[in-house]
């Protein structure tokens, strides 16, 4: 078990790390094409030919390939932070016994969607491997960024599973606070802005 | 007869209480399996394209800028901004709280995410300063529902995405209603606490009023970029987020610093993973809106709806009753997803304009986030206020009341909608 529980955690940890860079890379990089475009346009000697000279028309183009990975990798990382949201009107209402089999029944679901579509995208990844398609301004072979689909959905697969593993051993499910960032603290008591401003304690019924 | 079988189909699978996406994903793929011989290479190449649009990635940015903000001490000096201003009057700080909703809106794309950002620190801020709790809460779960509606708001990019309407549009047609909400609720504030005698608070000199200005300018001058790079031409609006996601982080960390530098990889991760979600739902809403359109669903709807002698009146009114039960269930992003394709061709058809009627779907969802069972805001809100959905419910009911006459106002007057961007000639 000690060399499953490891694996895991690499995977848990390699997962994390991914999306945040996907997400700080994305951001960043149209960040530097929009500067660029507009400082480009300035007549300023010397650095305008040298801003000119770089193209980023590319730049949208791989903004949208690190978003898809993101995607695909990050609804993987959801499924075990319990973000993926459903209709829970009509579960909720039933006694904890007959809860079990239903949640398992769309945990499992979850996981034969993502399994078939793991399976789907690696063939689809197979025929296009096997073309001269490439991406129209990165020209990179089309293949390296559908693979995204088959690893991500493998991963989510595998999340669905675990998830559901441990609900039928534990009865416990991964539940997300949303608008909650994991462990920072909300400055819950009155802030010092609030009472900077007014000094003197709110009267009490000013009238 | 196939519009039943996959409506009949999604509604089993959604009501067993697993993910959305994985109920829209399942739909179609039974239904393509079992029913048609549509080339499974096309859903896989599908699975892809489905998000392979720039207009799209604003929605991750705009996460991503939310969540600085939320974490980055902008929405602390916006409500001391706004109680400067305002706080002397009836309602005092909840009045305030209107108003920093509003300003908040106006740089974050979410309603939860606004009723984090002033509830967490406003709500206590009420109950100590002598505010009934229930009066706090309602005030901010209301106004909260604000964020969808003031520009930028990631609703109206799904929008969008599903009725190919203009994002520049659709975010300038949300100010004028956004305002006019922002007041209507303001009154009520005002009138529930100058009835309840609740306390005020001391007016602020205008000295005071300066320096709370000059402390928020930074989160202020935001909403300048962000709505006037979109309307200059500047940006498109997924730069224009991307912009202000980079805006936030250097305010959140450098300029006010509230936010460790150490911290950002968690802000990166959860806006990540919060984005993730959002853009695998529509992956998969775009699979079944593929899968409705090769059908032709929305075009026999269309035709039958107009065959039962429906006017632009009777269809707007059943839009509104339709949404707000789907409100009940799902939330906004789902039902905007699956219902706009269906919804936008009759539209059309009536001649109602795409705009107006992006407006009508968002006041829509606004209402349908502050009630239960599944109104995200409550559930946000009564976490910070340590309250039970049921109460909270109950408080909430004056300012819920005010956002169903506006809808009204919204629905059947469409200059509110359509007059601002007119005249700024990005609506014809």
């Amino acid at each position: 078990m000690s060399a499953l529980s490891l694996f895991n955690r690499v995977l848990d940890r390699l997962e994390e790390t991914l999306i945040a860079i996907l997400m700080a890379a994305a951001t960043l990089l149209i960040f530097v094409a929009v500067v660029h475009r507009y400082v480009a346009g300035m007549a300023i000697p010397g650095l305008q030919d040298w801003l000119l000279s770089l193209h980023f028309s590319w730049a949208q183009e791989l903004c949208i390939y690190l978003f898809v990975w993101m995607a695909k990798f990050g609804a993987a990382y959801g499924v075990r932070t319990g973000i993926h949201v459903g209709v829970d009107v009509l579960v909720n209402r039933l006694s904890p016994e007959r809860q079990k089999p239903v949640i398992l029944f769309g945990l499992l679901a979850g996981a034969l969607f993502t399994g078939i579509v793991a399976a789907m995208g690696a063939n689809f990844v197979w025929h296009v491997s096997h073309t001269a398609q490439t991406s129209p301004d990165l020209e990179v072979p089309m293949w390296w960024v559908y693979l995204a689909i088959p690893l991500g959905s493998s991963l989510m697969c595998y999340r669905f599973l675990q998830v559901a593993w441990r609900f039928n051993r534990d009865g416990e499910l991964p539940h997300h606070d949303p608008g909650e960032v994991e462990g920072l603290d909300e400055p819950m008591d009155l802030p010092a802005g609030v009472d900077n401003i007014h000094p003197i304690a709110a009267g009490r019924g000013a009238r | 007869m196939s519009a039943l079988i996959i409506f009949g189909l999604l509604l089993a699978l959604m009501l067993t209480g697993m993910p959305i996406s994985i109920a829209l994903g399942l739909t179609v793929l039974t239904f393509l399996f079992t029913m048609t011989d549509v080339p499974i290479q096309a859903v896989a190449l599908k699975l892809f394209s489905g998000i392979e649009n720039f207009e799209i990635m604003a929605i991750p940015f705009f996460i991503l800028a939310g969540n600085f903000l939320t974490h980055g001490g902008v929405a602390r000096r916006m409500i001391a901004f706004a109680s400067s201003l305002i706080g002397h009057w009836a309602g005092g700080l909840g009045l305030a709280g209107v108003l920093a909703c509003a300003l908040f809106a106006a740089v974050s794309g979410s309603s939860p995410a606004t009723v984090v950002a002033i509830g967490s620190i406003l709500m206590p801020a009420m109950v100590k300063a002598g505010f009934p709790p229930r009066f706090g809460a309602g005030v901010i779960t209301t106004s909260g529902a604000l964020g969808i509606l003031i520009p930028p708001s990631i609703v109206m990019v799904l929008y969008s995405i599903s009725t190919n309407a203009s994002v520049g549009a659709l975010f300038m047609a949300g100010v004028v209603p956004g305002l006019m909400l922002a007041t209507l609720l303001g009154l009520t504030t005002w009138w529930r606490a100058w009835r309840g005698k609740y306390p005020r608070q001391p007016r602020a000199t205008w000295a005071q009023r300066g320096r709370a200005m000059r402390e928020s300018i930074w989160g202020l001058m935001l909403i300048i970029i962000v709505l006037g790079g979109i309307y200059s031409g500047i940006f498109t609006p997924t730069e224009a987020a991307a912009m202000s996601a980079v805006y936030a982080f250097i305010i959140a960390v450098f300029v006010y610093k509230d936010l460790k530098l150490s911290d950002v990889p968690r802000v990166l991760l959860a806006s990540a993973n919060m984005s993730a979600m959002l853009l695998y739902i529509i992956t998969n809403a775009v699979l079944f809106s593929f899968l409705m359109t090769s059908e032709h669903i929305p075009q026999s709807m269309a035709q039958w709806l107009l065959g039962a002698g429906l006017g632009p009146i009777a269809f707007l009114l059943l839009v509104n009753v339709l949404l707000l039960v789907a409100g009940n269930v799902m939330e906004p992003s789902s039902i905007v997803l699956i219902l706009a394709p269906i919804l936008f061709p009759v539209a059309m058809h009536l001649g109602i304009d795409p705009i107006h009627f992006g407006i009508i779907m968002v006041v829509n969802m606004e209402v349908g986030m502050c009630h239960p069972p599944v109104g995200l805001n409550l559930y946000v809100a009564s976490g910070i206020a340590k309250m039970g959905i049921t109460e909270l419910t109950v408080a909430v009911w004056p300012w819920l009341l005010t956002m169903l006459v506006f809808l009204g106002l919204v629905t059947y007057i469409p200059a509110i909608s359509l007059a601002f961007p007119r005249w700024l000639g990005m609506v014809h």
